[in-house]
């Protein structure tokens, strides 16, 4: 290996007899004048100088080579290899042409490839084409996960990317970006296993329902349990907002997430929340408005003049006073709050706490979120605010010295499809705390791990933010705009993007200083949608007709004369499956054609028996 | 656009029509056939391209070994020249290469000659230095067959101690020395049947009449006469190329013929101009190109020096 051709301070070519190279590999150049240099390839290429063969303007025939190889030639042994090397840092002066250039042992190049220890890193994955490098590497540094490769899990030979805990402190956010079928998902899944493993407090934003830990991969030695690690909660089932605690803002945004509110009505719910409401009396106070309202003063003074029930009498006095009170407020706003009102109600999202949540956190475990999107959006909001508030008011404690405050702990926030909660260009209701704790978020110890398809889509402020970003295949020109906007990815890597295996990413993070090409790890645990939506279909019919088959087991040979019995019979058995004549014989034409029952014509109609 | 001077014209066109003529003189394929065999001149062999497990025993004896030569001079007016000459013998199955180098300048050679005389000497140095390869290859890399790039004849006549011992070594060792010759200029074939070619193919070099007589891998063994002693030929056409070549065996090889035939046909690429493919590597490796050349001058001699031998021809603007 050694330097060829026209050199710069910034990039030499590299050719070599023996050894192909690779994109981002990393070599080291021993100029006889400037010590060694460190390099990374950004572009291999292979050259044989006789094919495609053209000797004398011949045309040589692959029959001919292999004549040759026979004879004990291989024409490949002719092949030169040569790289585009970009030096790591820009050299003094050109470097020498001619000058030798080796493979780096790991402690070459340790500082540029790993800037963790296993203890206090996130093993993402593997520094790719490091192998050779790996192989000198200390022995706690190898084959510590799995990656999947060419249709086969196997364990790492290459140097791993160990993202630095500490460093967050000064580089807080990460960025997921790549479209789907990137291996974006496989990339979150991975960094809140490594939270796990290191007992990080973490909350989960999961609009997928994809974020479940409990499947372990199969054929993954020693891969660690997570069960206790994370606790799912669904919104309005295991958590919820606590009404008593809701602020007049807070109680604005939840409304609008169901639909946005019109200005009348957001002066409504202004006026008409009182502190200290509780969902029935705020609800109630609603209804009742709602009920005057349409009523009109004149018939509620009418009625009140007549003989009523006591507790007709009470309504109609509490329908007078709250006319008087709120006099100004048009019907239709209070029916469009309490429409919107009844929608969150329906959710249960008021049944619920957040204690929970806070529970999993201070016992450093991974609190995932499940709900649908718009729900996810209300409740995080509520949910993020709160929690980035206890953390805040603890720490902000402390720093006055105050006795300290109940304990909360510093965590990470995590969610998908992020462009949700802090879109670019309009407001939602989650935009406003997201976007502080991307701003502010790191004195207290608040990290933001924030995934997306659409990079172009996500608020900027943020996306300004992220300082580390991993970035999977994107194939969009805009987005891939967005990302050389925000990342010191070069033209180079831009243009690889496009074609990147799933599964593959480069990080750009100012700890490393330059963008490096990893593939993620294997994940140890496995999503609950990895099942074919196909596969699914076989197996679901399979499964029914299995059933089936066996209800119908005791009672074959059937006739067709003979199918209303059966059906009654089944009705008794399995009223699940709602049979009726008709389906029975569609049910029967079924098993007859999967060969798993017979059918036969006989004089007393058809048969179907085993 | 310039205007052709009218007597060029005319003269060229005369000389074209000749041409014309004397091609249409030539015997077409059938009877030409005919004549050859009629008249005892060789005998023809179609051969094939081997299969791999046919070309097994030659990778197994040695492979196959290339020898090739080249020469070049720096641009300059006779005696003011360097020639440089290499000549390379290279095996498929060895990774050793041969080398050997000459460079001769007319100036620096103790007697003084004219400009044939050195043109003679720059020839017979160049076939002495492939003999010389020729001879290493065979006892160093021991090939089945050594290929050599020209006729055997030429290697006779231009380096003939080194041939004598080249040619013991290839019979004691088994080893098939073959020359392959890309520009026949033979006329062996005119010469046999001259009482039954027309007037103007009584001279015709042996390519002419063959030209497009033969099929692919198509050989015509030429029966030995006093014209080429101690030499077996055959005109050989190995490609879709019509105009065949020429390759000279030994005659105390000469029960290899075909099989030398059928291997040459089988490494050589069916659309190329007929030479076997191993020779054109060895020839592109040995190859000494002007721009070589140019850097040697540049480099040893220095920019003012390469200055006083460049011709003022070469400094023609217009």
């Amino acid at each position: 290996m050694q330097v060829v051709g026209l050199t710069t301070p910034q990039e030499v070519f590299v050719a070599s007899r023996e050894r192909k190279f690779r994109i981002n590999e990393i070599l080291v150049i021993d100029d006889p004048n400037q010590g060694p240099l460190i390099g990374e390839v950004v572009e291999a290429n292979s050259y044989n100088r006789f094919i495609p063969l053209s000797i004398n303007h011949d045309f040589v025939d692959s029959r001919v080579i292999e004549s040759l190889e026979r004879l004990g030639y291989s024409i490949s042994d002719d092949e030169i290899n040569i790289a585009r090397v970009k030096l790591r840092n820009e050299a003094s002066f050109p470097v020498a042409t001619g000058a030798k250039a080796h493979l780096p042992e790991f402690s070459e190049v340790r500082e540029l490839l790993v800037r963790s220890t296993t203890e206090d890193g996130l093993a993402l994955g593997e520094i790719k084409h490091t192998e050779e490098t790996a192989e000198t590497m200390d022995e706690d540094l190898k084959g510590l996960f799995y990656v999947y490769s060419r249709g086969e899990k196997k364990k790492t030979k290459n140097v791993p990317f160990l993202l630095d805990l500490k460093s967050f402190q000064q580089y807080p956010h990460i960025g997921i970006f790549g479209g789907s079928g990137s291996g974006k998902s496989y990339g979150l899944r991975v960094i809140m296993e490594e939270l796990m493993l290191k007992g990080i407090p973490a909350i989960m934003l999961d609009p997928h329902y994809e974020m479940d830990f409990s499947t372990r991969e199969e054929g993954l030695e020693d891969a660690p349990d997570f069960r206790e690690s994370f606790k799912k909660f669904q919104i309005g089932e295991d958590v919820g907002v606590e009404f008593l605690a809701l602020g007049k803002r807070d109680l604005l945004d939840l409304l609008s997430a169901v639909k946005p509110l019109t200005e009348a009505m957001s002066s409504a719910v202004e006026i008409l929340h009182r502190r200290g409401d509780s969902f029935l009396s705020f609800s109630s106070r609603l209804e009742l408005l709602a009920e005057a309202l349409e009523l009109g003063r004149i018939r509620i003074e009418k009625a009140l003049q007549q003989d009523l029930e006591p507790e007709e009498r009470e309504k109609y006095k509490k329908m007078k006073e709250l006319l008087e009170e709120y006099p100004n407020i048009p019907l239709v706003s209070v029916q469009g709050i309490a429409w919107r009102l009844r929608r969150l109600q329906a959710s249960g999202l008021f049944n619920h706490n957040i204690k929970p949540i806070k529970e999993a956190l201070l016992q450093g475990k991974l609190a995932v979120i499940q709900g649908p999107i718009w729900l996810l959006q209300v409740f995080s909001t509520y949910l993020l605010a709160n929690l980035y508030r206890c953390r805040r008011d603890y720490k902000d404690g402390e720093l006055r010295g105050e006795a300290a405050g109940e304990y909360f702990p510093p965590f990470v926030i995590a969610t998908d499809e992020a462009h949700n909660f802090a879109p670019k260009g309009y407001d939602a209701p989650s935009k406003g705390i997201i976007t502080e704790i991307a701003q502010e978020g790191r004195k207290y110890g608040v990290f933001l791990v924030l995934a997306t398809q659409r990079p172009t889509l996500l608020d900027e402020t943020v996306t300004a933010q992220l300082n580390t970003k991993i970035i999977f295949r994107t194939v969009r020109g805009h987005d891939i705009a967005t990302i050389s906007e925000e990342t010191d990815i070069g033209p180079e890597e831009a243009k690889r993007l496009p074609y990147l295996p799933s599964g593959d990413a480069f990080v750009s993070s100012p700890l490393f200083g330059r963008t490096v090409a990893i593939r993620v790890r294997f994940p140890y645990t496995r999503s609950p949608h990895t099942l074919n939506p196909f596969d699914e279909i076989k197996d679901y019919r399979r499964k029914a007709q299995d059933r089936l088959l066996d209800l119908l087991e005791k009672h074959l040979p059937i006739y067709d004369t003979n199918l209303l019995k059966v059906v009654q019979a089944l009705d008794a058995e399995a009223p699940d499956l709602k049979m009726e004549v008709r389906t029975l014989k569609d049910s029967l034409e079924d098993l007859v054609r999967s060969g798993k029952v017979q059918k036969e014509e006989t004089p007393f109609g058809t048969v179907y028996y085993r | 656009m310039e205007r052709l001077n009218e007597t060029l014209k005319t003269e060229f066109s005369i000389a074209a029509a000749a041409l014309k003529n004397r091609l249409k003189d030539r015997p077409g394929k059938e009877r030409l056939r005919d004549l050859i065999e009629k008249n005892g001149v060789g005998r023809f062999h179609r051969s094939r391209k081997m299969t791999n497990d046919e070309l097994a025993p030659f990778s197994e004896k040695g492979g196959i070994a290339g020898v090739d030569g080249s020469t070049n001079n720096t641009a300059g007016t006779f005696p003011y020249v360097i020639t440089v000459q290499q000549a390379l013998a290279m095996s498929t199955a060895a990774k050793e290469e041969i080398y050997r180098t000459a460079v001769l300048c007319p100036l620096f050679m103790g007697e003084s000659m004219d400009e044939a005389e050195y043109i003679e000497r720059v020839k017979s140095s160049l076939a002495t230095l492939e003999a010389m390869a020729a001879l290493e290859a065979a006892e160093k890399l021991k090939p089945a067959v050594l290929l050599i790039d020209g006729s055997l004849v030429r290697l006779k006549i231009e380096a003939k101690s080194l041939w004598e011992e080249l040619k013991k070594s290839a019979i004691d060792r088994g080893i098939l020395l073959v020359g392959v010759v890309e520009g026949i200029t033979t006329k062996i074939i005119s010469s046999a049947l001259r009482e039954s070619l027309p007037e103007t193919m009584k001279e015709a070099s042996d390519w002419e009449l063959l030209f497009g007589a033969l099929d692919e891998g198509e050989g015509l063994e030429i029966v030995p006469t006093g014209l080429k002693e101690g030499f077996r030929t055959v005109f050989m056409r190995t490609s879709a190329d019509p105009k065949p070549i020429g390759i000279d065996l030994l005659e105390e090889q000469c029960e290899y013929a075909e099989l030398v035939e059928s291997l040459i046909f089988t490494l050589t690429p069916r659309d190329s101009r007929g030479i076997p493919l191993w020779l054109d590597l060895v020839d592109k490796k040995v190859k000494l190109s002007d721009a070589l050349l140019e850097g040697l001058l540049k480099t040893y001699l220095g920019e003012d020096y390469s200055e006083f031998l460049t011709p003022k021809r070469a400094k023609r603007s217009l």
